[in-house]
């Protein structure tokens, strides 16, 4: 994945650049504004990590709005010390298509950036889910294993299918509160956690092989693959 | 006296005898015109009527006639009633009161309005003079100082008029200033001693309902509100300094002792691991305070929604439902009436939120919680949350919902002290309250929102701007900071 990161701090440069090299991307850094507007406008990236204020006369929603006015179609992720619900509002509506918060965690950026790549990639409309012989459908909202019918809650099923649409990629907490629940506060309980192990109890009987997993520091992963 | 005059009574007052002063000489000027002209034509008219007489008098008798005619008619009249005189044409009087021919009075026949000397009298006079057959000149006027008391009392009256104006001004001015401004003055003395600090003064106000006092009420309240959150600044800082430190001292000593000791890699990355939970902590406890600034500032008005509150309500439930179920606790929700409002659906979800999270925390197995959503007959929309755990001890209640308390019972779990001031500042945002209350046993938390939200201390928001908009930016500030 080719990333672009504009961002003027220079320790949260260092950090994300090294991530995601170490994650195996190539990550490219423009320091302000004018650079970061040349670069997305001139070389084609996977995802866009823009700041929101930067230093010059261009802020980071001025080069989104600029991008999308031009046709660039590529997703932006908008990073951001505000964090106010009408300020995230404001950065969608000028055209990003997510919106974190400073301070944050690596492993939360980088489950963003992959749930961006792949929103492009795999877009159009599904009817079914299938993820090994896991199974839904969409339109009857029937999820099954094999040849095991799964009872699901309208809530599970919200749940999984979330998981499935983001198969093999790493889903945070915060991810699926914002995206399942549309919650946007931390519940103090690990009430995600809870609702993530009842839906593996329906999907996993002790004699199938394990599909959604614990990844440690940072979320949950539905996959296939061993 | 220099006060005096500077008073805004008497500027009042000043301006109000001026315009007075003005609209009356706008008033008597166009009534003096008339009255001037309309005089002033009946006069004229009547001398044309005596010099027609005369004439007549003069055709049909002759110039011995006349003048025998004029001596009956000035023998008869009232002195200075008519000034008449007939003379031949060499200006030599034959009859009339008038030993001579007036010098200003030109020879043409016409009429004249003059300034005139009559028998050593200066005044001005009216007069028609007309020639008849034969050279005579007949002169028929009228003395018009004669009229001059009847003006004169027109003046003078206006003169009292204007008089009896500016004393009535002065005097109400007196009044005014009495009545009001003295009280103005004692809301300025109030006031001053509050910016000097003293926030134990409040403005005098009567039970009347005029608008000082309504004024004062509302200053009253305006300033109870501003030290009720100067008290609670204070209180933030202080509970900041305890809450804040603890996971920064925390923080502090394992990376210190991390610095000193260097120990093996893999307890240093152990130490390394804790260290971020410390940070994730400090992050949380700021990203509450945040919240609540935004919140209390009044900004999240600008989400306000028609939504379901039971709707909420109901999808809160589901979410908690799995962990109160792992936890052998029953979670119930019941709702009742229409429940539709104006409001912030993120905000209410999290208040809602923090209230079932809170009975969860202190609810033990085999309790129960139920979530109740009814409409109440006033037109407000009460969410209660109730809980079977240990409550909370009735002294507690009011300190629960101030920023970072935390009761004794709860020291050891887990949580910030900023939930319920967060449910407290969303019920208020609505226009509504939370209300602690006793479930016997256990804690009944009741948030009673207004259904249309009209926010009843909309009026003082931006005074709470500044103070909260500068906390948000000192914790943004940080934030920034933290993330390097």
């Amino acid at each position: 994945m080719k990333v672009l990161l504009v961002e003027d701090n220079e320790r949260v440069t260092r950090f994300v650049v090294k991530g995601l090299q170490e994650a195996g991307h190539v990550a490219d850094h423009a320091d302000n504004g004018r650079d970061g507007m040349f670069l997305a406008a001139s070389e084609p990236y996977d995802v866009i990590i823009m700041d929101r204020m930067l230093p010059g006369q261009i802020d980071g929603l001025a080069i989104i709005e600029a991008l999308r006015k031009s046709g660039n179609r590529t997703p932006i992720l908008i990073l951001s010390a505000l964090s106010d619900v009408d300020e995230r509002i404001r950065g969608l509506k000028s055209g990003g298509d997510d919106y974190l918060t400073k301070p944050f965690a690596f492993g939360e950026l980088l489950a963003r950036l992959d749930a961006l790549n792949r929103r492009v990639q795999g877009s159009g409309t599904q009817t079914s889910l299938r993820v090994g012989d896991l199974h839904i459908d969409l339109l009857s909202r029937k999820a099954s294993r094999g040849a095991r019918a799964i009872a699901l809650q309208p809530q599970e099923f919200k749940l999984l299918e979330y998981l499935m649409r983001h198969a093999g990629q790493v889903v945070t907490r915060t991810m699926l509160l914002e995206n399942v629940w549309d919650y946007h506060f931390d519940p103090q309980t690990n009430v995600v956690d809870v609702h993530i192990s009842k839906l593996r109890q329906k999907i996993e009987s002790d004699s199938e092989r394990p599909l959604l997993r614990t990844v440690r520091n940072a979320g949950y992963m539905l996959t296939a693959d061993e | 006296m220099n006060r005096l005059l500077r008073s805004s009574a008497f500027t009042l007052a000043f301006s109000y005898v001026a315009f007075g002063i003005a609209a009356l000489v706008l008033f008597a000027a166009p009534l003096w015109y008339a009255y001037y002209v309309t005089i002033q034509d009946a006069r004229l008219e009547a001398l044309r009527t005596d010099t027609q007489r005369l004439s007549e008098v003069f055709h049909r008798q002759g110039p011995p006639g006349l003048s025998t005619y004029i001596d009956n008619r000035v023998g008869m009249q009232i002195p200075g009633e008519r000034i008449l005189l007939l003379t031949d044409s060499t200006l030599h009087p034959l009859a009339g009161n008038l030993s001579a021919w007036p010098a200003v009075v030109p020879l043409e026949p016409g009429e004249y309005d003059l300034p005139v000397n009559l028998s050593g009298k200066d005044t001005r006079a009216m007069f028609v003079h007309s020639v008849l057959p034969g050279g005579y000149n007949l002169l028929v006027g009228r003395d018009q100082s004669l009229f001059a008391p009847l003006a004169a009392r027109f003046w003078f009256g206006l003169a009292a008029a204007v008089a009896v104006l500016s004393i009535a001004g002065v005097v109400g001015g007196l009044m005014i200033r009495r009545a009001v401004l003295v009280r103005v003055d004692g809301i300025h003395h109030t006031v001053q001693a509050i910016v000097r600090g003293d926030w134990s003064h409040r403005l005098p106000a009567k039970a009347g309902s005029d608008e000082l006092n309504t004024l004062s009420r509302t200053i009253n309240g305006m300033l109870d509100q501003i030290e009720q959150l100067l008290h609670g600044v204070r209180d933030v800082s202080n509970s900041i300094a305890h809450d804040l430190r603890t996971p920064l001292a925390e923080l502090r000593s394992r990376l210190e002792e991390l610095s000193l000791t260097r120990p093996e890699s893999e307890e240093t990355f152990a130490e390394i691991d804790g260290a971020v939970v410390d940070v994730d902590r400090v992050i949380l406890i700021f990203n509450a305070l945040l919240r609540l600034a935004e919140i209390d500032t009044g900004m999240r008005r600008s989400g306000f929604v028609p939504v379901n509150a039971a709707d909420i309500a109901r999808q809160a439930v589901d979410f908690y439902l799995p962990a109160a179920e792992l936890k052998g606790v029953t979670l119930s929700y019941r709702g009742t009436g229409a429940t539709d409002i104006s409001g912030d659906p993120v905000l209410l979800a999290q208040a809602i939120g923090n209230l079932i999270d809170n009975a969860l925390k202190y609810t033990s197995a085999g309790g129960g919680i139920s979530v109740e959503v009814q409409a109440l007959a006033d037109g407000k929309v009460q969410i209660a949350v109730a809980d079977d755990g240990p409550g909370i001890p009735d002294e507690e209640k009011p300190k629960v919902s101030a920023r970072f308390y935390r009761g004794d019972a709860s020291r050891g779990t887990p949580g910030v002290g900023l939930g319920l001031t967060l449910v407290a500042s969303v019920a208020k945002v609505h226009g509504g309250v939370l209300e602690l209350g006793d479930n016997n046993p256990g804690l009944r938390a009741n948030m009673v929102i207004s259904a249309q939200s009209g926010n009843a201390t909309g009026a003082l928001q931006p005074a709470l701007v500044e103070g909260r908009a500068g906390a948000a930016a000192a914790a943004h500030n940080l934030r920034m900071r933290s993330v390097s």
